[in-house]
């Protein structure tokens, strides 16, 4: 299984549904080979986009590249894509067999062609025994496992992914993360991955591209965007738990508009510290504690200590921002 | 740019279209146009409202067209109460509910013709069952479908008889969609069975009454077969209907005047109909 | 509202309504089959008896032979018109659907619109046969198959429209990923996938079509192209004095829709009460 990795350029891509403008000029390069995500707040428009690329939806205006081609107006079938849908969308009619052949059936491609196409992915993706089933009779997992395999089967130049692990419990969901990145190191194939969950997009990205109100926010490695987030949206979105923002009077004292803070470079002392505060809840998780500390200067500050031990609830509390690690917005 | 085909072309739309507008709209069109004139297949004469004219003058005619209005009702209301109250209490647990279900709901599938011919001998006025039943008991059974003030009402008994099972299904369904919650919580409150069924069962059954009541008036003013079966319309035309005196019309070759029957039917639906179906909606609206 | 009930009270209610059933429901189509196996003598009487000779294979036999088997042409004729009628309203119905719940549009006001008229208006029946005189199609039997079409297609375009609803649009997608025309998206992806409302509409309609006697009367008339129900109905004439065959007539009648009954009573129950609890 070689999928040829390739490039996808967007250009000044919009769409709008009546009115209402879904996606509003985006311009972005991904690599080949890259495993790329969008990640954004429901109704961001992430999913949008990832239609847009496949074409299942048409762009109001701009260009999609694929592999160094413009595809915009190209049909689905054409632009050399495949699409894992948050549903899967097997054909509940079919065999895994044939749900996996199904595209390749229709292209008329010769028996012998196809069930060697159908046996490689099924041996990459474990499928083996369940060839003969209906999706009706798979779990979860293996349901997922078939939708990625009809997307391989088409040796797609980009593998589109749509909320793929949306619908597994959180244990399979884990699994599924180290497949999944298996899986784009095996094949070496371009990937784009739709996702609202930060999690999954630190994971398992190259590239994590950050989408808000059809609009992208910042384009970063995982590392880049919780490191150096160019925006409040951002530095809120990446990271867990999330980053303290405070705004207004305490911000505009130091010298801002929004003063950012994460959970894990906040100091804790029951002795001495910049801010003061009562501590009003703490939940504690055996490998760390995260800390709701109502402050004076900052509102409610949220803490997060390694370990178990930490003051009780009610009890008095110093925090200080851990030098360097703070965001002025 | 170029718009791309949408995966669900107009075209498929084409095939159900075309005949469905040439067999049923064409006709119905033309037949505005046909009830004006006097028609032979091959030439028409138009003779302005003159066919209509008739229509409503002819003693005949018009009793056909009092018959339809008072069987379509008849027929509706009796099927939607007896619907009903069927639907209770085959919902109600009772022993042997599932072939009783059956048993009522199998009159519907059986061929009107079928049922005509056998009640029409049922209801034989001297060697009839029914007659001959009634006679033991010291009754003197009527000639249920040659008394010309008896007949349109037996032939809508009829029509009740096959058709009640299919109002008692609709029932059923409706009345399975209603949460058992609302009856636990009437009973809690101390309704009485009666209270549950005036309080609860009939409001939230709305629906299904909606159904059956429409559909067994469009049935109801459509009818023929089973009138053509039984009595022809008669005696005399003591139970002609507007669909049977359009068929003798034709038959006889008056075409023209027919087609107004037709007209004047399809008018008939349209003014029960519609007005009955804005009124449901807006009920509907209300709740 | 089945809780309440005590379970004697129940049963003695479940007795009762059965005996009123048996005399009303069942009693007539015992006598429809006691007539069908007597003597033409002792069915002339009409009384509801038992037979005091069974001629059963004897009627069966006769009612077949008359009128130089017009029976069976008429059984065939019938066959024909239901099978291709209903394979029409299959595949149209289910296409007009699929369009109407995936594609909205302006279009879909004039659909409804044509669906409405469809299950309300009474077909315009002289200048129905004068159009199908002047296609030629008048007293034929692929006339009759295309008037089934174009009367039953609103029901079926209802009945296909609410299930499609309930099939993911993303299957759709997925087939259109997988190089999928609309042809081989509808052929191959949905219509497999309605196999369950298709049951239920090729059940009931058959059902309607086969039972159907005004249309016939209508637009089949002649001795060519009898169906089941018009013979039927001319056989009440011809058999004045013959009811024990005109009663095994209405017996062969009756049995096809009893044996699709038997096998196929949950497709029935769920086609006629489509629509009964959403209004």
């Amino acid at each position: 299984m070689t999928a040829s990795s390739s490039s996808v350029v967007l250009k000044n891509l919009a769409k709008s549904f009546g009115a209402v403008d879904i996606i509003k000029g985006i311009d972005l390069v991904i690599e080949p080979g890259e495993f790329c995500v969008f990640v954004g707040p429901s109704g961001c428009g992430k999913s949008t986009l990832l239609r847009l690329i496949s074409g299942l939806e048409e762009a109001t205006s701009g260009t999609i590249e694929i592999a160094g081609r413009v595809v915009t107006d190209a049909e689905p079938s054409e632009r050399g894509i495949a699409m894992v849908f948050q549903s899967y969308a097997l054909y509940p009619h079919l065999t895994v067999r044939q749900n996996i052949g199904f595209g390749l059936s229709l292209a008329k491609r010769p028996k012998a062609e196809i069930e060697a196409k159908v046996q490689a992915a099924a041996s990459v993706l474990q499928l083996g025994p369940l060839l003969d089933r209906k999706p009706k009779a798979l779990s979860g997992g293996q349901r997922q496992r078939v939708a990625i395999g009809r997307a391989m089967v088409r040796d797609p130049a980009v593998f589109l992914l749509d909320e793929p692990l949306s619908n597994l419990d959180a244990a399979l969901r884990a699994q599924m993360r180290i497949e999944l990145t298996d899986l784009h190191k095996k094949l070496g194939a371009t990937m784009i991955y739709v996702t609202h969950d930060q999690v999954e997009a630190m994971t398992m990205a190259d590239k994590i591209v950050v989408l808000n109100a059809g609009r992208i926010e910042q384009v970063g490695s995982p590392m880049e965007l919780y490191n150096h987030p160019v925006s409040p949206f951002v530095a809120g979105f990446i990271g867990s738990p999330k980053m303290n923002l405070i705004t207004g009077p305490a911000a505009a004292a130091l010298g801002c508009t929004t003063y950012g803070i994460r959970p894990e470079h906040l100091d804790l002392s029951t002795t001495e510290g910049q801010w003061q505060g009562r501590i009003r809840h703490v939940e504690r998780l055996g490998a760390e504690s995260v800390l709701y500390l109502q402050t004076e200067a900052m509102g409610e500050l949220v803490i997060r200590l390694p370990g178990q031990d930490c003051p009780a609830p009610g009890s008095i509390a110093f925090v200080t921002p851990r030098a360097g690690r703070s965001f002025r917005f | 740019m170029t718009r791309r085909r949408s995966p669900y072309p107009y075209w498929f739309v084409l095939p159900a279209a075309v005949v469905f507008v040439t067999l049923f709209l064409v006709p119905t069109v033309a037949s505005l146009w046909f009830s004006l004139t006097r028609w032979d297949l091959f030439e028409a004469h138009f003779i302005g409202l003159d066919n209509y004219r008739q229509f409503f003058k002819e003693p005949f005619l018009v009793q056909g067209l009092v018959n339809t209005l008072i069987y379509a009702v008849l027929t509706s209301g009796t099927k939607s109460v007896l619907g009903l109250l069927l639907a209770v209490l085959l919902t109600s647990g009772i022993l042997w509910q599932g072939f009783l279900r059956s048993v009522v709901f199998f009159p519907v599938l059986v061929s009107t013709i079928g049922v005509g011919i056998t009640f029409a001998a049922l209801m034989h006025p001297t060697k009839g069952a029914i007659n001959v039943a009634l006679a033991y008991v010291g009754i003197d059974g009527p000639a249920w479908l040659s008394d010309p003030g008896l007949a349109l009402y037996s032939v809508a008994f009829i029509d009740l008889w096959k058709g009640v099972g299919l109002a008692t299904l609709i029932y059923i369904a409706g009345l399975a969609a209603i949460s058992p919650d609302y009856y636990e919580a009437a009973r809690i409150d101390g309704a009485t069975r009666v209270q549950q069924f005036w309080r609860v069962t009939v409001p939230l059954v709305r629906p299904a009454t909606v159904t059956v009541v429409t559909l067994s008036l469009i049935g109801g003013l459509r009818s023929f077969d089973i009138i053509w079966a039984t009595t022809k319309g008669g005696p005399g035309f003591a139970s002609d209907v507007l669909a049977s005196v359009i068929y003798k019309q034709y038959q006889a070759g008056f075409y023209g005047l027919a087609t107004a029957g037709n007209v004047i039917l399809f008018a008939l639906i349209a003014i029960i109909i519609l007005p009955l179906t804005w009124w449901f909606n807006k009920r509907e609206v209300d709740l | 509202m089945s809780t309440s009930f005590s379970r004697a009270r129940r049963r003695n209610m479940g007795i009762a309504a059965t005996a009123v059933a048996f005399v009303v429901f069942i009693l007539p189509f015992l006598f429809t089959f006691l007539m069908a196996v007597k003597t033409k003598k002792e069915a002339a009487l009409f009384l509801f008896s038992w037979p005091s000779e069974w001629h059963f294979w004897a009627n069966l036999t006769e009612v077949i032979k008359a009128r130089n088997y017009m029976l069976l042409l008429a059984y065939f004729n019938s066959t024909v018109i239901t099978v291709a009628a209903v394979a029409g309203l299959v595949v149209f119905g289910a296409m007009v659907g699929y369009v109407l719940q995936r594609r909205p549009s302006g279009w879909n006001r004039v659909i409804y619109a044509g669906v409405l008229m469809g299950l309300m208006v009474p077909p315009a029946v002289v200048p129905t046969i004068w159009v199908l005189q002047g296609l030629g199609l008048f007293k034929t039997i692929h006339g009759m198959v295309l008037i089934q079409v174009a009367y039953g297609l609103a029901f079926s375009v209802l009945l296909y429209r609410s299930f499609i609803g309930t099939i993911p649009r993303d299957l759709d997608e997925a087939a259109i990923i997988d190089g999928a025309k609309p042809l081989a998206i509808f052929f191959k992806v949905i219509l497999p996938l309605l196999k369950p409302v298709t049951v239920t509409l090729i059940v009931v309609q058959s059902i309607a079509i086969f039972n159907d006697f005004t249309n016939p009367l209508y637009y089949l008339p002649g001795k060519d192209n009898v169906t089941v129900q018009l013979t039927l109905f001319n056989f009440q004439s011809q058999f004045q004095s013959q009811f024990n065959l005109l009663f095994m007539n209405i017996l062969l009648v009756t049995i096809p829709p009893l044996l699709v009954f038997i096998f196929f009573n949950r497709q029935i129950v769920a086609g006629m009460t489509a629509g009964a609890v959403k209004g």
